[in-house]
């Protein structure tokens, strides 16, 4: 079968492109002439954006298929279905505009091959997750994101500036110092990676033997489930999902999210807008698309998932918000945030299993919309570090004046994000509203109050990150307001997206849209509207409350969580690795000592028998023969 | 057919008698002696006969290396002699020359290992004589009563008879706990003699304990090879672990061949199934030929202070059982066909011990590594290195010899 020719372009084209740069910066590290060639990365991930356009616009919802090991029905298999259109634009799209402010942000920096190399690996890898039905060609793009993301969260490797740490440097509980390395942030997250990848590998080879195939849309799941029975489905989803939560970053695996910010801003951005991040719910709503779970609702176990993956999500999503709340890193808060609105996508998908697949929509939506205003908050946060060489919140209205841009956009990234009527997030999240209320039903309020919580709060710290950066934070020491053009613009086009989704919700024209959007027209949605409008305004009068700083710092600490990365796990490990040295010193010594002493020792024993003296020899042999012979007359005797 | 093997005899008696004159002239006349008896096969097993005369020419090139002999020549014609009845027992059914081809092997030795550069070494050939007199006398006892009880079954005398047998050859090859003699003959005579008494002599007393174990199989077999399992086993591993620590180079192969009579021994349980008997027979030859060509290689080697390292190592690895040297199938086909009949325990401990065996044979490879030098030792080791490689071909060639000469080793007693 003949396939079209822009598929591998797609994929191939971001990473060629950046092989000049990368292979001028291993020959001619920081070459005038090198610094050119970013440009030529960008164009790569511009070509991958011209073709995701043309896949969402011109190519007809199919899967194509390359056939590479068609005996073990493993092959590239491509598909272009609602999920896969949208969120590939949508990637392309936002990796592009990073990479275009990339170009300024990175332009001094020490390591530049490096940089753009595995950023455009990055996109490439999301966009192969994005776009693969086969289970094995998307882990490909999977492990491409974990090893990409170890690359750039620990891309200034050097570790010699503050600016690219993580947490106060002064901060200590007890035995551990909240205070992150670039490095250490990226053994942080490929580690916690590699934690829910291994179980996932094993669903998906477990998925395999059980069915022979990996086309996510082929998969007979019903019957799968049926066959594996309660226990089998719980396990094999559980372990396989294991892989989107930890890539999502939902409790316990966010501390990961959180020192990720050691890497360079824009790869944040991309991080936690389209790529990383989003694959783990995108795998979630992908595999939920074709499951169908709301027609297996006779499939035992299917529920106890779906009711995992829902707590899990509203749980995490207030976690963060409440974090974020607390926390004054500009980046980190972001973080939280993300972390707060995965748990949200999670949790709204997961109610297609009662509900249908309005969940996956509202969930894909929320995606969306997340995708472009956090996309813009971290350029706008990445701007300000350059701005005020500070990671931590600060700038008053002199500094909003003079950024008018930046400001513009972070107003309007966080009204369209938090869900005040009638901005964008107000109609996808009364879309959730519904379905949690609707959700009564099945499973009772609490996912409701749950909701709406988080909402409240979410608010109050985008509030406050747009205040205590532009309006009443304190005065910067410093302010560099020396170019920043191309940054701007950046997210000013980023930003500019709310509209267009706006645009498109409210003229309904996605028909998929208009179920949440008459969701936004009910009462109770526009109460809870109302309530996000009341935390947002206070959290913009109110960015600090000095009364409950110490309730701050418990929630900057991020409840304590980072002892369960940086204190318990690595204590079981070292008691794993001393039960494993102490064992390796007992084969040692089983190998090396105890049976060679032992053969030692007989040997010697047989050899002591050589006296030389004849008469003693012929003692020993009649004893032995007489021996022998005794014991052959016994034999006989029976 | 057997007019030529009586003029060979002559042949080697009158040479012998002329060497009292000229040493050498002996060596030519044995040489013609052995390929007039090898015509005895009439084509038949020439797989055997073969291996067998070349390592007789091998042993009689050996004497060359001695500077001088005590019995100036007849050694020539006491190997001769030796090389004649291990190609002649293969070809005879009857008992009485079966019997003689025993004595015929065993007395020589009695010679030869009185033979050195200096004086006649006394006191350790009165250590061996003794043992081997007594070995012949209980080998002998143990192959009669076994036959005339044939006729006439009765089980206690038939177990008897066959752990008097195997007591003999035990005792004859130095098979542990009997092996007592060996380590002190082997690092004290003369490494010439010794590798003749260590390589082709061991031949005949395991195919004549064959011959007369197949010809009075009984119901009772399995139960008695219990005794043949049994000091099998302990062979094995007395000679490895013994060999493990022993200094002298003379002691180590003297442990090796216990433990190489170890695993001969424990493949006589084989017979109580006739139908992989074949395969087993061929273990036990090939083992036997490895055996034989490894000790005279190494002996030659440790009488002229050193061999060529790579011969060395070459037949280190054999007798450890790398494949695809001959090492390697002769132990393979033991193994298999003990797992055959039910004793896979025992095949592994085999394998066991070629692993225990490894360190020692490569220290002895070590001690004896040197330069090439143009020497006798040297072709020797160069002639045993290609017994060696021989299998490189898989010797499914052997094996189906040994199923063609099935009918020689089985004869019939009935006529007694």
């Amino acid at each position: 079968m003949t396939f079209p020719a822009y598929i591998p372009v797609l994929f191939l084209a971001p990473i060629f492109l950046s092989l000049p740069i990368a292979l001028a910066w291993v020959y001619r590290p920081g070459a005038a002439w090198a610094r050119k060639l970013p440009i030529l990365s960008v164009l790569g991930l511009f070509i991958s954006l011209i073709i995701s356009l043309y896949i969402l616009f011109r190519v007809p919802s199919e899967s194509v298929t390359i056939q590479w090991l068609p005996g073990f029905d493993i092959n590239f298999v491509f598909t272009f279905d609602y999920l896969s259109k949208y969120m590939g634009a949508l990637t392309a799209f936002i990796a592009f505009l990073i990479g275009v402010y990339g170009l300024e942000y990175m332009k001094d920096d020490y390591r530049l091959g490096w940089y753009w190399f595995f950023f455009n690996t990055f996109t490439a890898s999301m966009l192969l997750v994005v776009y693969s039905d086969n289970l094995l060609m998307l882990l490909i793009g999977w492990e491409g994101l974990g090893l990409a993301s170890w690359g750039l969260i620990g891309h200034w490797f050097r570790d010699d500036d503050d600016l690219s740490y993580v947490g106060d440097s002064k901060r200590r509980i007890g035995p551990l110092r909240l205070f992150w390395s670039p490095t250490t942030g990226g053994w942080r997250a490929i580690s916690t990676i590699r934690f829910g990848d291994m179980p996932m590998f094993f669903a998906i080879a477990a998925i395999y033997a059980l069915t022979g195939t990996l086309d996510i849309s082929q998969i007979p799941w019903g019957d799968m489930f049926q066959k594996i029975g309660i226990a089998g489905t719980v396990i094999l989803l559980f372990a396989f999902l294991l892989g989107p939560f930890t890539k999502s970053a939902q409790l316990p695996f966010s501390e990961w999210l959180m020192t990720a910010m050691t890497g360079p801003t824009t790869v944040s951005a991309l991080l936690h807008s389209a790529t990383m991040v989003a694959a783990g719910t995108y795998l979630f709503m992908k595999i939920t698309w074709y499951i169908k779970p709301w027609e297996l609702e006779g499939v035992p176990g299917l529920e106890i998932i779906y009711l995992l993956v829902l707590f899990l999500g509203l749980i995490s999503a207030l976690y963060g918000a409440l974090v974020a709340t607390g926390l004054l890193e500009r980046k980190v808060l972001l973080a939280a945030s993300t972390m707060s609105s995965l748990g949200l996508m999670f949790a709204a998908a997961s109610t297609s299993f009662w509900l249908g697949k309005i969940g996956l929509l509202v969930a894909f939506w929320y995606l969306m919309v997340h995708a472009f205003a956090k996309a813009t908050l971290f350029l706008v946060a990445g701007h300000l570090i350059h701005v005020t060489h500070s990671r931590f919140c600060e700038g008053d209205l002199e500094l909003g004046k003079k950024m008018k841009i930046g400001f513009g956009a972070t107003i309007i990234a966080t009204t369209f994000l938090a869900g005040i009527p009638p901005l964008t997030a107000y109609w996808v999240k009364s879309g959730m509203d519904e379905l949690m209320v609707e959700l009564i039903h099945d499973v009772g309020a609490l996912p409701l109050i749950l909701l709406i919580a988080v909402s409240v709060v979410y608010a109050a710290f985008l509030a406050k990150f747009l205040s205590l950066n532009f309006i009443k934070g304190t005065r910067p020491h410093h302010i560099d307001l020396h170019g920043g053009q191309l940054m701007s613009s950046a997210y000013a086009i980023m930003v500019s997206l709310m509209f267009v989704l706006l645009y498109v919700i409210i003229r309904e024209i996605d028909p998929s849209t208009s179920t949440f959007f008459e969701a936004g027209l009910e009462k109770t949605s526009f109460l809870v509207g109302i309530a996000v409008l009341i935390t947002y305004s206070g959290g913009l009068i109110m960015p600090r409350i000095r009364a409950l700083a110490n309730v701050g710092f418990v929630l900057s600490d991020r409840l304590y969580l980072p002892f369960l990365n940086d204190y318990i796990i690595p204590g079981i490990g070292w008691v794993i690795a001393s039960i494993v040295d102490h064992a390796n010193r007992g084969i040692d010594s089983l190998f090396h000592r105890w049976v060679p002493e032992f053969f030692e020792r007989i040997s010697r024993d047989i050899r002591k028998l050589q006296t030389g003296s004849l008469p003693i020899y012929i003692q020993i042999v009649s004893g032995i023969i007489i021996a022998i012979l005794i014991i052959g007359a016994l034999m006989g005797w029976r | 057919m057997e007019l030529m093997v009586i003029i060979a005899l002559l042949l080697i008696t009158l040479g012998s008698a002329l060497s009292f004159r000229v040493r050498w002239i002996t060596l030519p006349i044995s040489v013609i002696a052995l390929i007039m008896v090898s015509q005895i096969s009439g084509g038949k097993f020439l797989e055997y006969t073969g291996f067998v005369v070349v390592i007789a020419i091998l042993n009689l090139l050996s004497l060359g290396i001695m500077k001088k002999s005590q019995i100036k020549g007849v050694d020539f014609g006491l190997v001769a002699l030796i090389g004649s009845a291990t190609i002649y027992i293969v070809f005879t059914k009857d008992l009485a020359m079966i019997l003689t081809t025993f004595v015929v092997v065993s007395v020589p030795t009695y010679m030869l290992v009185f033979v050195n550069d200096d004086i006649p070494n006394v006191k350790i050939g009165i250590k061996y004589v003794t043992f081997m007199v007594l070995a012949t006398i209980l080998f002998v006892i143990g192959a009669l009563i076994l036959s005339y009880n044939h006729n006439n079954f009765n089980g206690t005398v038939y177990i008897l008879g066959y752990t008097l047998l195997i007591v003999g050859l035990a005792l004859e090859v130095g098979a542990a706990p009997l092996h007592i003699w060996a380590p002190d003959v082997f690092s004290n005579a003369d490494p010439i003699p010794v590798s003749i008494i260590a390589s082709i002599a061991k031949i005949v007393p395991v195919v004549v304990a064959l011959k007369i174990l197949i010809a009075t199989t009984s119901p009772l077999t399995a139960s008695a090879s219990m005794i043949a399992v049994g000091i099998g086993l302990i062979s094995m591993f007395t000679g490895n672990i013994g060999a493990l620590t022993s200094r002298e180079l003379g002691r180590v192969l003297a442990y090796s061949s216990t433990a190489n009579m170890g695993y001969i021994i424990s493949a006589f349980v084989v017979l109580i199934n006739p139908a992989f008997l074949p395969l087993a027979v061929a273990g036990i030859l090939l083992q036997l030929i490895v055996n034989a060509a490894g000790k005279i290689g190494m002996f030659s080697a440790i009488k002229e202070g050193g061999g060529a390292t790579h011969l060395m190592y070459l037949l280190a690895l054999s007798f450890i059982g790398l494949p695809p040297l001959m090492g390697f199938w002769s132990k393979l086909f033991i193994a298999v066909s003990l797992i055959n009949v039910g004793y896979t325990w025992l095949a592994l401990l085999l394998v066991l011990n070629s692993t225990i065996s490894v360190p020692y044979y490569l220290r002895v490879a070590r001690d004896l590594s040197g330069n090439w030098v143009l020497s006798l030792g040297t072709i020797i080791g160069v002639v045993a290195a290609l017994i060696m490689l021989v299998t490189l071909l898989p010797p499914s060639w052997f094996v189906s010899g040994v199923e063609k000469m099935m009918e020689f080793m089985t004869f019939n007693l009935g006529g007694m």
